[in-house]
């Protein structure tokens, strides 16, 4: 529909200035061709009110064609045909109710004076409508700015989320509880890995709130705080969990989002590791790939564990995440073959400005 | 009291040890690193209590209980954080500790435990409280997805898209997969409400199918069919069996 349908207001405007554009006419038709000003109103006011009414119609083609995306040849094509029927209806309209209206005022000599206008008719309908497309082509524009601010809003709004979302589960209460057990249990047997852990848990809170509150952080503090999580959970699982690392020293600069890397881990820790009698490898790969930043986080599995809670949410939060991001030049993939779960994290490789203060993390 | 202590942190069992020392009467007479072992450790031990981790590898503490059926002890459940798996236990009313687990709470659960020992009104329980338990610990809409069955020393574990199709017969059910039939303490509609009902139908009072199965049914007489399953088997299938199938096919 119409957009000014839903506006009332500038509804009336819009038909107000038509009217306008209708007393001008009178006026010029009075003067230059010295019809009674009486006949001049009657006829020019209605006239130009249908013709507004006519160029709302314009609207459809204007949504249509959008000028920046239309070849020129089309839009000029496309328009003077419009132009050309409109006018046509719009001229035969006037000169039938010119001659009527001649007619009921009995101004025989007017009738003929209706055929000598048609000219400057086709002339002031040609420029109402000009001016009625551009009006248009106007709006349109704006509406599209208007849209395109809600979404960039909409977005910010799902990235800030997603956020959130990726923090808190952080902190999941499993992970807090089991830690804090295995404190419980060092402090009675080795109380230096028991202060050692307590100092792992509070940096690894510290860190994830720290840069969790970032937009962008440098790749070698998502390394440091996977570290640090590691740290914790190698405490837990012992000999089971079994990190190896292979980090392209390029990519250590590179800037990515927060939390990017750590809940891959974590997953595969939690959904891979944990249920493997013996544990196993957990690899973590990152490498720069033309404008690409790789990373890969591989690990056993249990085909035949009974599907744990929770599973999938970790890289689903990161999806959504790169997604808002980074749209279509992002990706994240999962293979799950022969027992090995790996998944493949693409991203635009930029690298962190050197200037940038870096972000506190201790 | 004998206890059996299950968790695969070694960690997490030596607090427990620890803790269990200066308990007056608690003596740890074995410590299992995983579901398998504690099966084992159970029978070989026959311990008066196990402290039961739920989250481990390959069998949790709840399939542990499940396997150990009416020879289990008396049960503590211990777990770091398990929101369905709490609410089951209150309703359940099955004794279990939150990880790190606190001295005194420890001491008071010992001492119920001894309590119904000596009353004789301990655990075991029966088969099917053990089931009403476990599938009250399952997040609402989860299915079944595997089946656990105890031959002799082993234990089996079945993928239920493995299983062709499940017989009853008095108290037990018999699961057939690969051409093989493993019997199982379980009653039918127990196991039936568990299951994934747009997988399995429940063709027959004593049948239950896995739909994938099927290879076509044949008219036997007024009211009754058989279904042909695509290993050859024949089962056959009730009137209200039939409809059960119709509507699950259309």
């Amino acid at each position: 529909m119409h957009p000014l349908f839903s506006q009332p207001a500038r509804l009336a405007l819009y038909f107000g200035v038509w009217l306008l554009f209708g007393a001008l006419l009178a006026g010029v038709l009075a003067i230059s061709h010295q019809t009674p000003i009486a006949w001049a109103l009657q006829f020019a006011l209605p006239q130009t009110t249908l013709l507004g009414v006519l160029s709302l119609s314009t609207w459809y083609l204007v949504r249509a064609l959008p000028a920046s995306e239309t070849p020129m040849s089309r839009l000029l094509g496309t328009w003077f045909g419009a132009a050309v029927v409109l006018l046509a209806i719009w001229l035969s309209i006037a000169l039938l109710w010119g001659r009527w209206l001649a007619q009921g005022l009995a101004l025989p000599a007017l009738q003929d004076t209706a055929q000598r206008l048609a000219p400057l008719l086709v002339f002031v309908g040609a420029i109402g409508l000009l001016l009625a497309v551009l009006g248009h082509y106007m709006l349109a524009a704006f509406d599209r700015s208007r849209r395109a601010e809600t979404r960039s809003l909409e977005l910010q709004v799902h990235a800030r989320e997603a956020e959130l979302k990726s923090l808190r589960s952080q902190l999941d209460p499993h992970f807090l509880f089991n830690s804090l057990n295995s404190v419980a249990a060092l402090i009675g047997s080795d109380a230096i890995a028991a202060r050692r852990m307590c100092l792992l848990l509070a940096a690894f809170c510290r860190k994830s709130i720290s840069l969790g509150r970032e937009t962008s952080i440098r790749f070698s503090q998502e390394l440091e705080l996977t570290e640090t999580f590691l740290g914790i959970e190698a405490v837990r699982f012992g000999e089971r969990l079994n990190p190896r690392f292979d980090i392209a020293e390029e990519t250590r600069n590179l800037s990515v989002p927060p939390l990017v890397l750590q809940p891959l881990v974590e997953n595969a820790i939690h959904h891979g590791i944990a249920h493997l009698l013996s544990g196993g490898e957990v690899f973590i790969g990152a490498r720069q790939r033309e404008h690409l930043l790789e990373l890969i986080v591989e690990n056993p599995f249990d085909p035949e564990a009974p599907k744990s809670r929770g599973a999938g949410v970790g890289i689903n939060n990161v999806r959504a995440r790169i997604d808002t991001l980074y749209g279509h030049r992002a990706s994240i993939e999962v293979d799950s073959r022969n027992e090995r779960f790996r998944v493949t994290l693409l991203m635009p490789a930029t690298l962190m400005p050197t200037a940038a203060p870096a972000v506190p993390v201790t | 009291m004998r206890i059996l202590i299950v968790d695969d942190e070694t960690l997490a069992r030596a607090y427990l040890v620890e803790q269990l020392a200066g308990v007056a009467g608690a003596e740890v007479v074995g410590q299992a690193a995983n579901g398998f072992e504690a099966v084992k450790l159970v029978d070989e031990l026959s311990p008066d209590l196990v402290l039961l981790d739920i989250q481990m590898p390959k069998l949790s503490g709840f399939e542990v209980l499940e396997l150990l059926g009416e020879r289990a002890p008396a049960v503590i459940f211990v777990t770091a954080y398990d929101e369905f798996a709490l609410r089951a236990f209150e309703v359940h009313a099955v004794d279990y500790l939150l990880k790190p687990v606190e001295p005194p709470r420890l001491k008071s659960a010992l001492e119920r435990a001894d309590a119904r020992l000596r009353n004789g009104a301990a655990l075991p329980a029966s088969a099917q409280s053990t089931q009403a338990l476990i599938a009250a610990t399952r997040p609402p809409g989860a299915r079944l997805d595997r089946v656990l069955i105890r031959e002799e020393s082993k234990v089996l574990v079945l993928p239920v898209e493995k299983l062709d199709y499940i017989e009853a017969q008095d108290d037990y059910l018999w699961f057939n997969a690969d051409g093989k039939r493993h019997r199982k303490q379980q009653t039918m509609s127990d196991l039936e409400t568990q299951l994934d009902p747009t997988r399995f139908v429940r063709i027959h009072r004593s049948y239950l199918l896995n739909i994938d199965r099927l290879s076509r049914l044949e008219l036997y007489s007024k009211d009754s069919w058989l279904a042909i399953l695509t290993s050859g088997a024949h089962l056959p299938v009730s009137r209200a069996g039939h409809a059960r199938l119709k509507e699950l096919i259309s």
